[in-house]
C-alpha cells in the first residue's frame, strides 16, 4: 500500500465584508467574493481573535473592538482589547499567581504598554472565550477551544477581573450563525457535491476549507480570513499516484513561517502529524461546531465530509490536549509523538535526528533543602561578616553614582523612545560593573512599576556561564520564551523575533557579561548581538561588559565593532577612599572595626588592584582573627589594627620563603646546589646530573652522608611538585633541566640559619 | 596503666602478631584516619570553623588547602570533615562533592560528577542526563535557586586544584567560586593542591572571585617531634587485648627508639624528607619481618628496611648485567670523560671496546659486531642508554647519538660489588682514559 503525504501550506487572503462605519477615517465595504473553496473565517467585532505571534502554537488571544483600514484598503488595522497567557507574564511574576494556572486560562490584560491596534492581516482565526466568576472552579476540560477567564492583569498584579468588561461576550460568544444567505444555501449542494466527489478526491491535494461565521447585525464591518491549504495533511488510503496540481491561482501568499527545523524534519509524515495542523487546531473546531461548512463547488477540490473533519479535529482535540495540558518542551514532545507513530506507519522516513537523552522535564533544578533552618548571626562580629560577605546585597551602591547615572540615562532613554541601542563598560575585575548594572535594571523596574516608563524586559547571559558562544542564542531565547532549541534554531527564531514587527512588543535590555568570551573565529555571536539592535523593530538594549578597555579593537573585526559603537564607559579601579566608604556603607552602623584597621585595608588593597571583593574578603578575615584571639567569643571586641595585618599577612605574603624553611635537610640542600651551578654556569638553568655532582660535594662539606641518586631525583622531584622549582618531563631521568622558581636572593634570604 | 581491666587474657604469640600487623598496617596505610591530626592544630581549628559557618551560618567560602606532597592535606580535610560531620545540627545538612583533578579531567566530566554527587533531579541511578551545556545550566539554575537559609550547603572538594586551573576557560572554578560569592545556595569551595603558584594559574575574573585564603601545611617538625610521632606510630592502643603483650611490645618500641643505629636510620630519613608517607613506607617494611618467632622490631629490621627503601634502583640494574654489557658502559663512561658529556654513538662504542680487547684484555675474547649490538640494544631498552634524537627513522642505528643515564659513581659502586668481576675489566675502567 503505497501512502503519499503531502505539506501542508496555509496562505492567507483578508478581505473586507460588511457595510463600514463612515467614520474620521474612511472605510469602505467589501462585497462578498467567493472564490474556490477556501475556508473563510469571518471575524467581528465582539469577538475573540487569535493573532499572529511569536509563537506559533500559542498565538496571541485578543478582543477584536473595532476594524478600519484605509482608503486604498491597503492597510487594514484592527483595534483590540488584548489578553495574556501565562507564558507571556513576566517569569518573576508568575509566582504572584499563587496557584497553578489552569491550561486555557488567560488573563484580561490592562496593561498600556502594549499598542491596542494591529494589522488585521496578523489575525489568524477567532477563539472562544468565557468569563469565569472568582469563586467558582474551571469548567471540567471538555472543550479544549474554549479559553477561560478569571481573572486580570496589570503588569503588576493579578485581580479579580471586573465581570462588567466581559459583559457583551456572553452576547456574542457563540458565533451563532446568522449565517449568511449565501452559506445556507450552498450547505446542501456543497455536500452533495463532496460526496460526489469523494472518489475522485484522492488526487485533489488541498483540503480547503471553508468556514465562515458571521455577525451580530449591529457591526458592519467584518473581516473575512480566508486560509488557503495548499496541500493538506491529509492521508488517503488511495493507491494512485498523480501529481499534485493546484488549479487555482494563489491570489496573495503568506509563506508559511514554520521552524526551518520543522519542515526538515518533518516532511514525510502524515495527517495525524500535530504539529503542522496544530495551529490551525481553533479554526477545524470551529468549523466543527458551527457547522458552517460551506462549499460551492465549481472548482474539483477536496472538501473534506464533515465525518472526516469531525475525526480529524478530534484527532487535534487531543494533540491540543496534550500539548496544553503538560507544558512541555516542544522537543520532547515531538519526539514522543513521532516514536508512537512509527509503530503504525510502516516506510517511515523521518530524517531522525540524533535522540540524545535529554534532561527529563520534570527535573526542577533544585538543591534539596535543609531540616534545620542555618542560624542567624549572633553578635556583632557575626553580623559584621555577614555583612561584609560579597554576596550580601548593599542597601546602596556607594562611589558609583557617576556611572550609575550614566547608564540609567541611557537604558531609560532607550526604553522610552522604544529603540535599541548596544553600550561597552570595561573595568579591571571587582570594581563593581555587574553590580552597577543590577542596581540600574532594578531602579529602573521600580519605574516601571510606577508606570513612569513602559514595562520592559531584562536578560542576563555571562559568557563564562556557557560552554560554547552559540549557546548564548539558546539562553537568550529560553529566558525570553521559556522555550528550549538547538543553538542555530534558536539564532534563527531570535533573528526573526528581533527583525519582524510584532505587536505587543516590549523593550528587551539584554545584559552580557563577560563578553570576550562570546568570540568566535567568525564573530558571528557578538555580530548578531550588536546587529539586533540597530533594527528597526528589535527594541532591544544591549549591555556588554569584558575586563579590557580595549576589547573591541582588539578582537573584534570592523563590522562588529562598528555596530557596537562608540557608547564606551570604563570602570576605574576603587580609590582608598571609595574602598573605605564602601566597606563602612556595607557595615552601616555595625560597629566592629577600628578607623584605622579600614583604612590600612583600604589603602592596601587600592595600592595592589582596587578590587572591592578582596578587600571585603580581608575585612573578613579579619573579623575572624579577632574572634579567635578573645579568649571567649561573646568578648571579642573592635577589630584592630594588628589584626587586619595579620590578615594582609596572610593573603598577600608569598609561601615560598616559608616552604623552603619548612623544606627537609636535603631539598635545602638542594636547592643551594641548584644555586652553586648556576653561579657556576653562569646560567640560570642546568641539568640534574651537574646539580647532582653539586650536592654531593656540598653534603660532604657539610658531614652529611651522600644520598643516592635515585633518592636525589626523588628530592628534586618533590621541589618540582611544589614549584620551587621548574623541571622538565621525569623521563629524561637526570638529563632533564632543572631551572628556579623563586629568585635565588628568595632561597638565600630563606636558607640564612634563623637566629633566635 | 592504672585503669587498664586487672583481669588479663592471654593469647597466643601468634594470634598476637598478627593482631599488631592488623592495628599497623591499617595506620601506615591511611585506612584510618589518626585521632587527632598531629602539627597542624591551628591549620584544623581554621578549617573547621570555615566549613562549620558554611554549614551552620550558610555562609559561603573558598578556600585552598597548599603543602607539598605528603604533608597531610586530604587527611587534615578527612578529619575536619569528620568532625563536622559528628555536629548533630550539620549532619543531615551538608552535601559533600568530591572531585579530583586527576579523575575529572575536562569541565564536561566534573559537571556529570557534580550532579551525580548531588543528585539532581536529571539523575536517574547513575546516569545523568543531557548534555554538557544542559547540564551547566541546570546546575547553575539549581545552586541560584538555593538560598542562604533554606538550602542545604554544598562543600566542593577539588583534590588537584592545579589541574582544575588547566580546564578550558576555567569555566567550572568561575561558576563554582562565582556562586560562592554571590546570594545562591551555600558552597564552599575547598582545593587542595601541592603547587605554592596556584593563584597565578587563574584568570584575573576567577581569581578575584576567590577569596585568597590559603591554609598551607608546611610542616615544621624538629627531629625529637619525629622520633616522638615514629614512637606513637608503633606503639599499640590501650584497648590491645593481651595486655601482657601489650606492655611487652611497647617497651620494646620504646627501646627501639632510643637505638642508637635507629636514630641514625631515621635521622637520615628524616634529613631527606620530613612527609609521613615516606616514614609508613619503612615502618611497613620493617614491620613485616616481625613474625611468631622473632615477636618484635630490632634495630636491624628497620636499617634493613631503610637499605631497601634507599636502594639505587639503577645499582641493581648494573648487577644484572653481563660482562659485555659492562664493558660497554664502562667505555661509554670513558667516552663520557673523554668528550665531557657529548653524545656517542655505537661506532664510538664499540672502536673504545675493540680497543681495551687489543691492549689489554685477555680474559674476554672477541664478540663479533651483531652480538655488541645486540647487547647495546639491550642497554638501551633498560633505559640505561637514551637516544638524543627526536626521530629514529632516518639514521642507522650504529650511528645514533646516545647518551649515558648513569654517574660515575654509580658504575664504579656497581664494579665493586659485581660477583667475579674479571680484574682487567675492573682495571680498565678505574684507569684515567681508555
Amino acid at each position: 500500500m503505497v501512502r503519499y503525504f503531502t505539506r501542508l501550506r496555509v496562505r492567507r487572503i483578508y478581505k473586507w465584508g460588511g457595510r463600514p462605519y463612515i467614520f474620521d477615517r474612511k472605510l469602505k465595504s467589501y462585497g462578498f467574493d467567493v472564490e474556490g473553496q477556501e475556508a473563510v473565517t469571518t471575524v467581528t467585532p465582539g469577538q475573540y481573535i487569535l493573532i499572529e505571534g511569536n509563537d506559533d502554537e500559542y498565538p496571541f488571544v485578543a478582543k477584536l473592538l473595532k476594524l478600519f483600514g484605509d482608503e486604498s484598503h491597503k492597510q487594514k488595522k484592527a483595534l483590540v482589547q488584548w489578553f495574556l497567557r501565562l507564558s507571556e507574564v513576566p517569569q518573576n511574576k508568575k509566582l504572584l499567581l499563587g496557584r497553578s494556572p489552569h491550561p486555557q486560562e488567560i488573563f484580561y490584560y490592562l496593561g498600556r504598554a502594549c499598542d491596542d491596534e494591529i494589522n488585521a492581516e496578523s489575525i489568524l482565526g477567532t477563539v472562544h472565550v468565557q468569563h469565569v466568576p472568582e469563586d467558582t472552579p474551571f469548567p471540567e476540560p471538555g472543550t479544549k477551544d474554549t479559553l477561560y477567564v478569571k481573572l486580570s492583569w496589570d503588569t503588576k498584579a493579578f485581580n479579580v477581573l471586573d465581570p462588567v468588561l466581559m459583559q457583551d461576550t456572553s452576547a456574542s460568544t457563540p458565533p451563532k450563525p446568522a449565517e449568511s444567505i449565501h452559506s445556507a444555501s450552498k450547505l446542501s449542494a456543497s455536500k452533495i457535491l463532496s460526496a460526489k466527489r469523494r472518489g475522485s478526491a484522492a488526487d485533489t491535494p488541498g483540503v480547503r476549507k471553508k468556514l465562515q461565521l458571521s455577525i451580530g447585525a449591529s457591526e458592519c464591518l467584518y473581516l473575512r480570513i480566508r486560509n488557503y491549504r495548499a496541500a493538506a495533511m491529509k492521508r488517503r488510503p488511495i493507491v494512485r499516484k498523480r501529481p499534485i496540481v493546484r488549479k487555482r491561482p494563489i491570489v496573495r501568499k503568506r509563506p508559511w513561517r514554520g521552524r526551518p527545523e520543522e519542515e526538515i524534519a518533518r516532511p514525510p509524515s502524515g495527517p495525524h502529524t500535530k504539529r503542522p495542523a496544530r495551529r490551525y487546531v481553533w479554526l477545524w473546531n470551529l468549523l466543527d461546531n458551527t457547522q458552517e461548512l460551506i462549499s460551492d463547488g465549481d472548482d474539483d477540490c477536496f472538501v473534506p465530509s464533515k465525518k472526516e473533519l469531525q475525526s480529524s479535529s478530534n484527532e487535534e482535540k487531543t494533540d491540543s490536549e496534550e500539548e496544553t495540558d503538560s507544558e512541555e518542551e516542544t522537543v520532547v514532545k515531538k519526539t514522543r509523538g513521532r516514536n508512537c507513530k512509527t509503530s503504525v506507519r510502516t516506510p517511515h522516513k523521518t530524517p531522525s535526528k540524533k535522540v540524545t537523552p535529554s534532561t527529563p522535564r520534570c527535573a526542577t533544578p533544585c538543591i534539596p533543602s535543609r531540616t534545620v533552618p542555618a542560624r542567624q548571626p549572633g553578635n556583632i562580629l557575626e553580623e559584621a561578616r555577614a555583612r561584609l560577605h560579597v554576596s550580601s546585597v548593599p542597601e546602596s551602591l556607594p562611589c558609583r553614582e557617576q556611572e550609575f547615572q550614566d547608564i540609567y540615562n541611557f537604558v531609560e532613554s532607550k526604553v522610552m523612545d522604544g529603540t535599541g541601542g548596544c553600550m561597552y563598560i570595561s573595568g579591571v575585575p571587582g570594581t563593581g560593573k555587574t553590580a552597577t548594572i543590577h542596581e540600574v535594571i532594578r531602579c529602573l523596574q521600580h519605574a516601571s512599576d510606577m508606570d513612569e516608563i513602559p514595562t520592559f524586559r531584562f536578560i542576563e547571559i555571562n559568557g563564562m556561564k556557557m560552554t560554547d558562544p552559540h549557546q548564548a542564542y539558546v539562553q537568550i531565547l529560553q529566558k525570553l520564551t521559556d522555550q528550549k532549541v538547538t543553538a542555530d534554531h534558536a539564532a534563527a527564531l531570535l533573528e526573526k523575533r528581533f527583525s519582524n514587527p510584532a505587536p505587543k512588543k516590549e523593550t528587551t535590555v539584554l545584559l552580557v557579561d563577560e563578553l570576550d568570551l562570546l568570540w568566535t573565529r567568525k564573530q558571528n555571536v557578538m555580530y548578531n548581538l550588536f546587529d539586533w539592535p540597530t533594527r528597526r523593530h528589535a527594541r532591544l538594549v544591549v549591555l556588554t561588559i569584558a575586563n579590557t578597555m580595549d576589547l573591541p579593537e582588539r578582537i573584534m573585526i570592523n563590522r562588529v565593532a562598528s555596530r557596537l559603537g562608540l557608547t564606551r564607559m570604563s570602570f576605574q579601579p576603587y580609590s582608598f577612599k571609595q574602598l573605605q566608604q564602601i566597606i563602612t556603607s556595607r557595615l552601616n552602623k555595625v560597629k566592629a572595626f577600628e578607623e584605622d584597621a579600614l583604612q590600612l585595608v583600604s589603602r592596601k588593597v587600592a595600592a595592589l588592584s582596587g578590587d572591592a571583593r578582596r578587600c571585603l574578603d580581608i575585612c573578613r578575615r579579619a573579623t575572624e582573627i579577632c574572634e579567635h584571639s578573645a579568649s571567649h567569643p561573646s568578648s571579642a571586641g573592635l577589630v584592630k589594627m594588628s589584626h587586619v595585618m595579620e590578615a594582609l599577612d596572610e593573603m598577600f605574603s608569598s609561601s615560598y620563603i616559608t616552604a623552603i624553611r619548612c623544606a627537609s635537610l636535603q631539598e635545602q640542600l638542594f636547592l643551594r646546589a641548584v644555586i652553586a651551578e648556576f653561579r657556576r654556569l653562569g646560567l640560570e638553568e642546568a641539568t640534574f646530573q651537574q646539580v647532582f655532582v653539586q650536592h654531593r660535594t656540598l653534603s660532604r662539606v657539610e658531614g652529611l652522608q651522600p644520598i643516592s641518586l635515585s633518592e636525589g631525583l626523588a628530592v628534586c622531584q618533590r621541589l618540582g611538585a611544589c614549584r620551587l622549582l621548574l623541571l622538565e618531563a621525569s623521563r629524561l631521568d637526570m638529563l632533564q633541566r632543572v631551572r628556579l622558581n623563586v629568585s635565588q636572593d628568595d632561597v638565600l634570604y630563606a636558607l640564612k640559619p634563623v637566629r633566635d | 596503666m592504672s585503669k587498664r581491666k586487672v583481669k588479663e587474657t592471654h593469647m597466643p604469640v601468634g594470634e598476637c602478631i598478627s593482631q599488631v600487623q592488623m592495628i599497623l598496617r591499617e595506620r601506615f596505610c591511611h585506612q584510618r584516619l589518626p585521632e587527632k591530626p598531629v602539627g597542624m592544630e591551628s591549620q584544623h581549628k581554621h578549617l573547621l570553623e570555615l566549613l562549620r559557618r558554611t554549614a551552620v551560618h550558610g555562609e559561603s567560602n573558598s578556600v585552598l588547602i597548599v603543602g607539598p606532597r605528603g604533608s597531610g592535606k586530604t587527611m587534615l580535610l578527612n578529619c575536619v570533615l569528620r568532625e563536622l560531620l559528628e555536629v548533630k545540627d550539620v549532619n543531615k545538612n551538608v552535601l559533600p562533592v568530591h572531585l579530583n583533578g586527576l579523575l575529572q579531567t575536562d569541565d564536561r566530566i566534573a559537571l556529570k560528577e557534580i550532579t551525580r554527587q548531588l543528585n539532581l533531579e536529571n539523575v536517574v541511578g547513575d546516569k545523568v542526563f543531557g548534555s554538557f551545556a544542559e547540564n551547566l545550566a541546570f546546575l547553575l539554575e539549581a545552586l541560584k535557586k538555593g538560598d542562604r537559609s533554606s538550602s542545604r550547603p554544598v562543600l566542593f572538594i577539588l583534590d588537584e586544584f592545579d589541574l582544575f586551573a588547566h580546564h578550558k576557560n576555567q569555566t567550572l572554578l568561575y561558576n563554582l567560586l562565582d556562586v560562592s560569592q554571590s546570594a545562591q545556595a551555600p558552597v564552599a569551595v575547598i582545593g587542595l593542591t601541592c603547587r605554592l603558584d596556584v593563584l597565578e594559574l587563574l584568570e584575573k575574573r576567577v581569581k578575584s572571585r576567590f577569596s585568597h585564603r590559603q591554609i598551607h601545611l608546611l610542616s615544621s617538625l624538629s627531629f625529637i617531634q619525629y622520633l616522638d610521632n615514629v614512637r606513637s606510630q608503633l606503639s599499640l592502643p590501650q584497648d590491645f587485648p593481651d595486655t601482657k603483650f601489650y606492655d611487652e611490645w611497647n617497651d620494646s618500641i620504646k627501646t627501639l627508639c632510643e637505638d642508637q643505629l635507629v636514630v641514625d636510620v631515621l635521622q637520615s630519613h628524616y634529613n631527606s624528607s620530613k612527609d609521613f608517607r615516606s616514614l609508613h613506607l619503612l615502618l611497613m617494611l620493617a614491620l613485616s619481618r616481625v613474625s611468631a618467632s622473632k615477636p618484635a622490631i630490632k634495630p636491624t629490621d628497620l636499617l634493613e628496611a631503610s637499605r631497601v627503601c634507599m636502594v639505587d634502583s639503577k645499582a641493581n640494574i648494573l648487577h644484572g648485567l653481563s660482562i659485555l654489557e659492562l664493558c660497554l658502559i664502562i667505555a661509554m663512561k670513558h667516552l663520557n670523560d673523554i668528550y665531557e658529556g657529548e653524545p656517542f654513538n655505537f661506532q664510538m662504542v664499540h672502536n673504545e671496546f675493540k680497543k681495551f680487547l687489543q691492549r689489554k684484555s685477555h680474559s674476554i675474547h672477541n664478540f663479533d659486531k651483531p652480538v655488541v649490538i645486540k647487547a647495546f640494544e639491550h642497554l638501551q631498552q633498560l633505559e640505561l642508554i637514551k637516544s638524543m634524537d627526536s626521530s629514529t627513522a632516518k639514521i642507522q642505528k650504529e650511528y645514533q647519538l646516545m647518551k649515558l643515564l648513569l654517574d660515575h659513581s654509580q658504575i664504579m659502586e656497581a664494579l665493586q660489588k659485581y660477583p667475579q668481576c674479571p680484574t682487567d675489566v675492573k682495571q680498565w675502567a678505574m684507569s684515567a682514559f681508555g
